[in-house]
């Protein structure tokens, strides 16, 4: 590569660093930093992903400072980290654009925008981390970042949300801690790649089931894993519009989704007994999820409550561990990730222009503000699964993929859930946009054109992101699925990568 | 790739597109007159549009996915058009979106059934026995899609709600034609091509189309509104063109498919009259109509003989293909099973009984709208000619596909598809509509003779001391049937319908919002509550690890 990897590391976290330094004095330089680490990083991420793709072996791993693994830390970067990096960068970079005037409600915005690319920096590292503890100081601070950011509105419902966050979330950490300390114990590494190595030599104890039990516990509470799940309904909707995009979008799927998937798959070696866990609970999650969401009246506990139901999708569709299924739960986690942030903009230009987020109070929005209803029309429609929107196809691949596997039962559960889900994003498009306009709303105006551009952007790739699919763009997603189908061959993939 | 495989022009749906050409072009033809002055026309007509190739696009797929796609589509445009409606017809417009739309959802389980079972996504190369839980699934999944879009009970509740608050060429449009196009050429599609059923599918798609023929009716006999109550005649006939598919037998799938060709003739002619006495009364209330047959001479024949179509009077074309379908459910008469001679038997006495009913709550309509007394309407005039000049076609073609129902439209449509079908004995339709008008034209004569010679005197009413005027004792006709509300156990039935308990969509949000409800209990806010969970969650987790 002919960019540094720690750049995706170093860059936010210079950034935040100069941002508190000198953002009080220089109110504009925070957006300023923030904007230019988040557009370098998306292009940078993109050329890792081109880069990537186009190696023969389809790995590219950095050894911090020359260290050859275990002494030394390693970077991975490989079809699948390679890819969440561009979905993690480019929501990153629409939410920053999104911020311009959303923030502007908020005093210091400095501290918004540090502590924004603290957390960006932090699931960057979490990403492409090829050790456990390393990848535990990133979601720390990926986690810490986000438990302030959540409390950034400082009412009292704002920081009770946090408190609760902070608490459940510490909770995590430490059975994470936990478990990467037995397995220490165990394996005597922390690379994740000789962990594998390890573990296949030995045989599975009750150890090992007891810090993969460890594992799914913690970041099942990141992943909003019912009944993990309970902080989320109140943490994303307490936090500033683009941070719920972020959390939404992008945290709980890199520190919850991605990270489990990597443990289960490449270091445990698609490990039976938790792959049934991680259906069953995504199952439970998808109709806990879904039935919670349709009597909301709130706006964006909705779509917190729908983040749980859709994580669920994804979580089922990695317990299913067919290749097609994988395919499909990574499609469905982009696709999430870009609907759903579109829809928490949508909720906050709505808020930004008629100060509220209550649906019952609201009506015929989409007389006033054109786009946003558009846009999150299109966004609600993707989740819901509509032809041929993305969210469409990334559904049909999960729920083809558990019939061809066996498990009619919950196919048939992801089916209902998925006409639940269009019952109550109908309701909500109904509720806010469709009908009357009411006479308070009267004089309501459409959202600042920055915020209509974030929302615009995410909602044509809505449109369009059903195009993965086509033959000569597939491989992209089939290589990110190659890689956890390797299961515990992953090893030998790295270990073939470091010399 | 090549995209030519995923589309394949047969017998069976060449006739399905090309009666969705010609009724796009109808519909849009009558809403430049009737659309006039609405905000958003443009998007209106690019959405009919859209829509009609949409809906071309389905008939011709030879794709799964590609149908699923398109499918899918339609009931978002069927969202968005009746949205047009304006702000009272949202609701509706959600409601028949979340029934479509749901009913799609179970398609792409049937579509991952039918993949796992057969390995291919081609329809043209799929033919499953329904001889395993799987595959009856599958086919479960799928008819289900299809009656949905054609509004069979119980998917039917969001057709009537839709043609009430719905612009009436949006009406005429989807639930009357192409939703009823493409849900009956699936339904044939899955049965002809797709599956191979059994007795037992047969017997209970025949009595889910019987139990929808007489209950519909029976609904529509009540109605006091016209869009409404020819939107349960919507669903009532489709419970025919159900029947007809579900014998299974050539002469019954033909004749469902002409009935699915006729109806959408003559039900889009009754939508686009009623539109044309909207247009003009502002209302369809029946209570506020009367005596427009002089005013709307073409509207009233228009209706008159679409009415006359639709309850299976000969020589209009609904008889010809409810004949076709009488002929289908009376050669399973001789079927092997005791259980599907008897289910013909059921099927046939309540499809007749059904027609009969279609006929008197026409007579009530007809009555109400054109003859009757007349309120102060002297000024209305007959609809322009792009609004009549549709409903005169339609009117022509339930008159041409009756008379020549031979000669054209089973000829060169129907029976393509299936080959060869044999007639219960001969129908000559020209020969009968011959003597029928003979009939009619003697008749004539006889009550010009008998009715010359007597006198008649028209006066005032008087009673009381005072002059009763026909405005204060008009006989409208909405309360024709009324006291079948009185018998037997029916009103606590029409009570009940009312209250929405025989609509899935009701049910089942009662359902979900009280599951909502008893879950929403739980998540009480407390932190101390949700970490009990967490460490519950995590005990059970490590015993089933450990296990």
């Amino acid at each position: 590569m002919y960019l540094s990897p720690l750049l995706f590391i170093a860059l936010p976290l210079a950034a935040a660093f100069f941002t508190v330094l000198l953002g009080v004095r220089l109110r504009v330089l925070g957006y300023i930093l923030a904007s230019v680490s988040a557009i370098t990083l998306l292009l940078a991420s993109l050329y890792a992903s081109y880069f990537v793709q186009h190696l023969p072996s389809h790995i590219f791993i950095y050894k911090v400072g020359g260290w050859m693994p275990p002494l030394g830390i390693t970077l991975v970067f490989d079809a699948l980290s390679t890819i969440m990096l561009v979905v993690v960068n480019l929501i990153s970079l629409m939410a920053g654009l999104y911020s311009l005037r959303y923030i502007e409600r908020y005093t210091d915005s400095w501290k918004f925008y540090s502590l924004f690319l603290l957390m960006i920096a932090g699931l960057n590292g979490v990403i492409i981390s090829g050790d456990l503890f390393n990848l535990y100081v990133f979601l720390e601070v990926a986690s810490l970042s986000a438990y302030a950011l959540v409390a950034f509105g400082t009412e009292a419902q704002d920081l009770e949300a946090s408190f609760k966050y902070a608490v459940m979330g510490a909770l995590a950490s430490l059975l994470i801690l936990l478990g990467i300390a037995f397995l220490y114990s165990y394996v005597s590494t922390l690379n994740m790649a000789e962990i594998a190595f390890v573990l296949s030599g030995k045989p599975q104890g009750l150890l090992v089931y007891f810090v993969i039990m460890l594992f799914l516990a913690g970041f099942g509470l990141k992943a909003a894993m019912v009944p993990f799940h309970a902080w989320l309904p109140d943490a994303h909707p307490s936090a500033p519009a683009p941070i719920s995009a972020m959390l939404s979008g992008v945290v709980i799927k890199t520190l919850g989704v991605y990270v489990l998937a990597r443990i289960i798959f490449n270091v445990f070696g698609m490990s039976q007994k938790a792959l049934l866990v991680l259906m069953v609970l995504g199952t439970l999650s998808m109709v806990v999820g879904a039935l919670m969401a349709i009597t909301q009246r709130d706006i964006k506990r909705m779509l917190a409550y729908s983040s749980i139901s859709q994580m669920g999708y994804i979580l089922f569709a990695l317990g299913i561990g067919t290749p097609l299924a994988v395919i499909g739960a990574l499609f469905h986690l982009i696709n999430h990730a870009v609907a759903k942030s579109l829809l928490f903009f949508n909720s906050g230009a709505v808020e930004y222009s008629t100060h509220t987020r209550d649906m019952d109070s609201l009506g015929g929005l989409n007389k006033r503000m054109p786009v946003t209803a558009a846009t999150s029309f299109i966004g609600s429609l993707s989740i819901a699964g509509l032809p041929p929107l993305a969210g469409f196809w990334s559904k049909l691949l999960i729920i083809i993929a558990a019939v061809q596997a066996g498990h009619l039962a919950m196919a048939l559960v992801a089916v209902i859930v998925s006409i639940i889900t269009l019952v109550y994003y109908l309701k909500f498009q109904n509720q806010t946009f469709f009908g009357a306009l009411r006479g308070t709303l009267d004089k309501v105006k459409e959202a600042p054109l920055s915020m209509n551009i974030a929302a615009v952007i995410l909602a044509l790739i809505c449109v369009g992101a059903g195009l993965l699919l086509v033959p000569s763009m597939r491989p992209i997603l089939e290589r990110a699925a190659d890689v956890l189908m390797l299961g515990s061959g992953y090893k030998d993939v790295v270990m073939g990568g470091v010399r | 790739m090549d995209l030519r495989s995923f589309f394949k022009i047969d017998f069976l749906n060449s006739f399905v597109i090309f009666a969705i050409a010609v009724f796009s072009i109808l519909i849009i033809l009558y809403s430049t007159k009737f659309m006039k002055g609405m905000a958003r026309l443009r998007g209106y007509y690019l959405w009919v549009i859209i829509t009609g190739l949409a809906a071309m696009a389905t008939a011709s797929a030879d794709n799964l996915i590609v149908l699923l796609v398109f499918w899918g589509f339609l009931g978002l445009s069927l969202y968005i058009l009746i949205g047009m409606g304006g702000d009272k017809a949202s609701p509706a417009a959600k409601k028949a979106f979340i029934i479509v739309g749901g009913s799609d959802a179970l398609m792409i389980l049937g579509i991952g059934l039918v993949y796992t079972l057969s390995g291919t996504f081609n329809i043209s190369e799929i033919r499953l026995e329904l001889n395993n839980y799987l595959g009856i699934t599958a086919f479960i999944c799928f008819a289900v899609a299809a009656l949905a879009k054609a509004g069979l009970m119980p998917f039917h509740s969001w057709i009537p709600d839709c043609a009430e608050v719905a612009p009436i060429p949006v009406t005429a449009f989807l639930p009357a034609s192409l939703d009823k196009l493409l849900g009956i050429y699936l339904l044939a599609r899955l049965t002809l091509n797709l599956f191979v059923t059994t007795t037992a599918i047969n017997i209970i798609i025949m009595l889910m189309g019987a139990f929808t023929i007489i209950a519909a009716v029976m609904m529509a006999l009540v109605q006091h509104d016209m869009k409404r109550l020819l939107g349960y005649h919507a669903v009532s006939q489709v419970g025919y063109m159900v029947l007809g598919i579900g014998t299974g037998n050539p002469i019954g799938i033909a004749g469902g498919m002409f009935h699915m060709l006729n109806n959408v003739i003559y039900k889009s002619c009754l939508f686009l009259t009623s539109g044309n006495v909207e247009y003009r009364m502002k209302t369809t209330e029946l209570d506020k109509l009367g005596g427009l047959a002089k005013l709307m001479p073409i509207t009233y024949i228009s209706c008159l003989i679409a009415s006359l179509s639709i309850s299976g009077i000969p020589p209009f074309n609904g008889f010809a293909s409810k004949w076709m379908i009488y002929q289908g459910v009376i050669t399973q008469f001789s079927a092997a099973s005791l259980a599907m001679r008897v289910t013909g038997v059921v099927c046939l006495l309540i499809a007749m009984f059904g027609s009969a009913l279609t006929l008197a709550s026409f007579m009530k309509l007809i009555h109400a709208t054109y003859l009757g007394q007349q309120k102060n309407n002297q000024s209305v005039r007959e609809v322009s000619w792009t609004m009549w000049l549709p409903c005169v076609i339609l009117a022509v073609f339930c008159v041409l596909f009756g008379v020549f129902a031979m000669q054209l439209p089973l000829r060169f449509l129907i029976l393509p598809i299936l080959g060869g079908v044999d007639f219960m004995g001969t129908w000559y339709s020209g020969l009968a509509t011959g003597l029928i008008l003979i009939a009619l034209g003697f008749g004539w004569l006889l009550i010009r003779i008998i009715g010359s010679k007597q006198k008649v005197r028209e006066d005032s009413m008087f009673a009381g001391g005072e002059f009763i005027t026909t405005e204060e004792n008009r006989v409208s006709g909405t309360e024709f049937y009324n006291t079948v509300k009185d018998y037997g156990l029916l009103p606590q039935i029409y009570k009940e319908a009312g209250a929405g308990d025989f609509d899935i969509y009701e049910q089942g949000k009662k359902l979900l919002f009280g599951a909502s409800v008893k879950l929403r209990h739980l998540h009480n806010g407390v932190l101390p509550t949700y970490m009990v969970w967490c460490l519950l969650g995590a005990i059970i987790l490590f015993l089933w690890c450990v296990r």
